[in-house]
């Protein structure tokens, strides 16, 4: 080690101390006088005996001893001294006459660390004791270091070992015969959970190894040693007491002069707690908190794996796309811990439904053989309510069908979030490898067209992807994105349609209907009511509508005093909004018209559908004066107790039944019943889609009086309203009205609904 | 080295072997070596290098360690010749052996390591006369190394 140390400067002292012992006093003091004269600092002793006593309190760098003295002579000094504690290392240089063998062969047993011929000169003497002492202090370096290295090992529970070739020990790693080769340092012992002394062979150590592990080891080592290899392999093993353990072993080989490998040197190192922390960090990484599943990298990670090996063994793979249906609702009235609590659940069930295995590794894929991409079959979560699930080997889009239907099924039993009764959907999307896709993006995506696909279409399904949904797709984003800017382009525009009282022959209030000027087109409703409908537009589109008919009532109040209600449709979800009868007072004030000027219409269905969280709205509505019409009523299931105490005004005879007035009796009787129901609940009732003058005839008799549709007029701009009320209207020139005219005088009871 | 302390040893070298051809001329029957010297002056001049200004008195000190060092381990060995103590004869010559060569005395440690030899090869029979011989030389040296103490 050349790291400078204050320890190691103590260790070199300016004049090293040096404890002669010799029974010729002129010997003693002559070589006293030398060696202090070249820098030693002498400690003389005239007998064996003495120069121990005198080590009980002085420690000398070195000892010279004389070896032939009467008395304790320089032998029996030397073995006292290595035998006596803090002396086991300091150098003994033995001074013995030129010709004495013995004496020289004596003095290495006795431990002395050097001899030296008794001669005057000094020179050399001196010489001798500054190499033994540089050779002390190096030694003692080692030493340090190698306790040092020890304790570093122990720390980083790690052990040195040696292993001797077969060739030389009859053995080889395999564990075949006889093992003498190995040798442990205590420390590797320890990290292998043995005594510092204890005897362990290679057999011992390799019987350690768990059974699956075994075998691969004995083969790997094999190999390793053939090929004069580098060895370097994390083993599982359980420890004498049991305990296992994970060590971690590497070894390089050792040649001997002639090229020919002798054996391996290495260390082993008990690497548990950094793989149990490295397990653990990848397991984060790759894995879902909440369920445990695959998240969306490691998804990706299996997803390209299998299409490598599909590719390679040409097969088919597919990936299905599963969204819950209306996750969002639940995690707003439950909570978002029984939202986590659902998907827990659903992700159980989901792993239920294909060969889930959680563990994947690269070796594994490989070493398991042709089949081994089917252990990468997994059920994982992208995020929120989105899930994937990979099927890497199927024969065609059947199989990808069938585990789909599999988990619709397993989601059909409630889920209990909460302390109560779930009832959870999914829409699931399949894309096929490599019809749809050869990348895990173009699977994904594809599957997540088909999937909204499905979510269209009324959820809980199944959808296969196909071009043409993707085109709808597209299609679908880019009129998303221009809906978004038709607000503040003023892209949009309402329509108006009268409502007509035909025995009065006048118009008793309109209908609004948005359309979308988009260009040269105009877009008319079903084709961008749904997406706004979707995707959330239809609020700033509706609170526009709201505006924009506050607007025109006051503006043809000014141009000819109209002075009745304009109907502006509006989706559930408005209703359901706290701040809608705000919004309607504050139009109204802005264009200086009464609240009574905006009537509302929402269809049965959407009524009905949401009817607990509607009604609040529609009472506030009512009060400030509002008017609420049922639109398409007779087309729903209403509930007729509920329709009694509703606060609402008017009810709208669906146009289906408008249209066969006249042809079918059933027709009739339907709307005969509307009538009398409206007039047992003093409500107002109108006919739409009213196109002939027989309809209206017809409508006329049972009792209904006020009726809108194309043989009034078809829906027009404001102005144009404005023109067909000056000129048709008000001049009764139109044919209906002289029928109306007629109908009126000819059969004033009419109203009440006389049968024809 | 100073050049007066390289006289006296000069000085002091001639003086032994005065003293040496005196010895040699003496009706001693123990026959005396050649022409050695029985202080050899290049070990002399090695002891003086210790303490070169001579401040320390070194040389008279270790001459004087020697004198008595001798005198002890000549009585000792005659002790032990006279009960046969091989072990004790062993190690007196032993130590006389490198004391006597440090201060020159290179004959007189020459005759102590072969009666080491002797002993140690187990030739107990050759020792009498190697030790007599050692006697006459200690004498010799003794005598030597007082004068040099007496002219230092």
């Amino acid at each position: 080690m050349t790291l400078l140390h204050p320890f190691d400067a103590d260790d070199s002292p300016g004049r090293p101390k040096v404890l002669l012992v010799d029974d010729d006093e002129v010997t003693l003091m002559l070589t006293a006088v030398a060696l202090s004269d070249r820098g030693f600092e002498i400690i003389e002793a005239s007998s064996g005996e003495l120069a121990l006593n005198m080590l009980a309190d002085l420690t000398p760098d070195m000892i010279v001893l004389d070896a032939m003295m009467p008395g304790l002579d320089g032998f029996g000094t030397c073995l006292a001294l290595r035998g006596s504690v803090g002396f086991e290392n300091v150098p003994v240089l033995m001074l013995t006459g030129l010709d004495d063998e013995a004496s020289i062969t004596r003095a290495y047993q006795v431990g002395a660390t050097d001899f030296f011929v008794k001669s005057t000169q000094w020179s050399l003497l001196a010489g001798r004791l500054r190499y033994l002492l540089r050779s002390a202090r190096t030694r003692m370096e080692l030493e340090r270091s190698k306790s040092k290295l020890a304790r570093a090992q122990d720390l980083a529970r790690m052990g040195s070992f040696d292993w001797r070739n077969a060739a030389a020990q009859g053995g080889g790693f395999g564990g075949g015969q006889g093992s003498g080769g190995l040798a442990l340092a205590p420390e590797a012992l320890r990290v292998l959970g043995f005594m510092p002394n204890d005897a362990v062979s290679l057999r011992q150590l390799v019987r350690m190894v768990p059974m699956p592990e075994r075998h691969g080891l004995i083969r790997m080592l094999g190999d390793v040693q053939s090929q004069n290899t580098v060895l370097a392999v994390d083993v599982p093993v359980n420890l004498p007491d049991g305990r296992p353990r994970i060590v971690h072993v590497e070894a390089e080989p050792e040649f001997n002069e002639h090229g020919h490998s002798v054996g391996y040197t290495g260390i082993v190192q008990d690497v548990t707690e950094r793989r149990v922390a490295e397990d653990r960090i990848r397991h984060l990484a790759n894995f879902d908190a909440l369920t445990g599943l695959p998240n969306r990298r490691h998804l990706i990670w299996r997803t390209e794996r299998a299409l490598d090996q599909a590719r390679r063994l040409e097969h088919k793979a597919a990936m299905l796309l599963i969204d819950l249906d209306r996750f969002k609702v639940i995690n707003d009235t439950l909570g978002h811990a029984a939202g986590d609590e659902l998907l827990v659940e659903v992700a159980r069930r989901l792993r239920g439904c294909v060969r889930h295995s959680d563990q994947v590794m690269d070796a594994s894929i490989d070493a398991v053989g042709a089949r081994g991409h089917r252990s990468l079959e997994a059920v994982g979560r992208l995020g929120g309510d989105e899930f994937v699930a990979l099927l890497p080997e199927v024969q065609d889009h059947s199989d990808a069908e069938r585990v789909s239907q599999r988990i619709l099924e397993s989601l059909r039993e409630p889920v209990w979030v909460g302390g109560q009764e779930c009832f959870v959907t999914a829409s699931v999307g399949i894309s096929m490898y490599p019809r749809d896709g050869e990348t895990v993006l173009d699977l994904m995506r594809n599957a997540d067209v088909a999937m909204y696909s499905v979510k269209n279409s009324g959820r809980n399904g199944t959808a296969l992807y196909s071009s043409m949904l993707a085109g709808r797709g597209r299609e679908k984003l880019v009129l998303e994105s221009a809906l978004h800017k038709a607000i503040e382009r003023n892209e949009l525009v309402l329509h108006y349609q009268p409502k007509i009282d035909v025995r009065l022959a006048r118009m008793v209030g309109v209908e609004a209907l948005m359309r979308w000027q988009r260009g040269n087109t105009l877009v008319p409703p079903a084709d961008f009511i749904p997406l706004a409908e979707e995707t959330g537009l239809i609020v700033p589109l509706s609170e526009w509508a709201l505006r924009e008919a506050a607007r025109q009532a006051k503006v043809w109040s000014m141009n000819f005093g109209f002075a009745d209600s304009i109907a502006v449709n509006l989706p559930s979800r408005m209703f359901e909004r706290t701040d809608l009868v705000e919004h309607i007072h504050a139009c109204a004030v802005s264009y200086g018209v009464p609240h009574r000027v905006i009537q509302l219409e929402i269809t049965e269905n959407e009524l009905m559908g949401d009817m607990q969280k509607i009604i609040p709205s529609l009472h506030r509505l009512n009060e400030i004066g509002v008017e609420i019409s049922i639109d398409d009523f007779g087309t729903g299931y209403s509930s007729l107790a509920y329709l009694t105490t509703l606060p609402i005004a008017e009810l709208k005879i669906d146009i289906r039944f408008v249209r066969h007035l006249g042809d079918s009796s059933q027709s009739s009787a339907v709307v005969t019943a509307i009538i009398a129901l409206a007039r047992s609940l003093g409500l107002r009732v109108i006919a739409e889609g009213v196109e002939t003058l027989r309809q209206m005839e017809v409508l006329h008799r049972l009792g209904c009086g006020v009726m809108q549709g194309f043989l009034f007029s078809r829906p027009i701009p404001p102005d144009e309203l404005e023109r067909w009320h000056q000129d048709t209207v008000l001049p009764r020139k139109a044919p209906w009205i002289v029928e109306a005219s007629l109908g009126a005088v000819d059969s004033p009871r009419g109203v009440v609904g006389r049968r024809p | 080295m100073t050049s007066s302390n390289n006289a006296r040893i000069r000085a002091a070298t001639v003086t032994i072997e005065t003293t040496a051809s005196v010895a040699v001329t003496s009706p001693a029957s123990v026959p005396v070596p050649g022409s050695h010297s029985v202080l050899n002056a290049q070990a002399l001049a090695m002891l003086a290098q210790l303490d070169p200004t001579g401040a320390n008195k070194l040389l008279s000190r270790v001459l004087t360690t020697y004198l008595l060092s001798l005198a002890r381990l000549l009585g000792q060995l005659a002790q032990a010749r006279l009960v046969s103590d091989i072990a004790t004869v062993r190690l007196v010559v032993h130590t006389l052996k490198s004391s006597s060569a440090s201060v020159g005395a290179l004959a007189l440690s020459a005759h102590c390591g072969s009666a080491e030899q002797a002993v140690r090869e187990g030739r107990i029979d050759a020792l009498p006369p190697i030790l007599d011989l050692l006697g006459v030389e200690a004498v010799g040296v003794d005598a030597a190394v007082r004068q040099l103490l007496t002219a230092g």
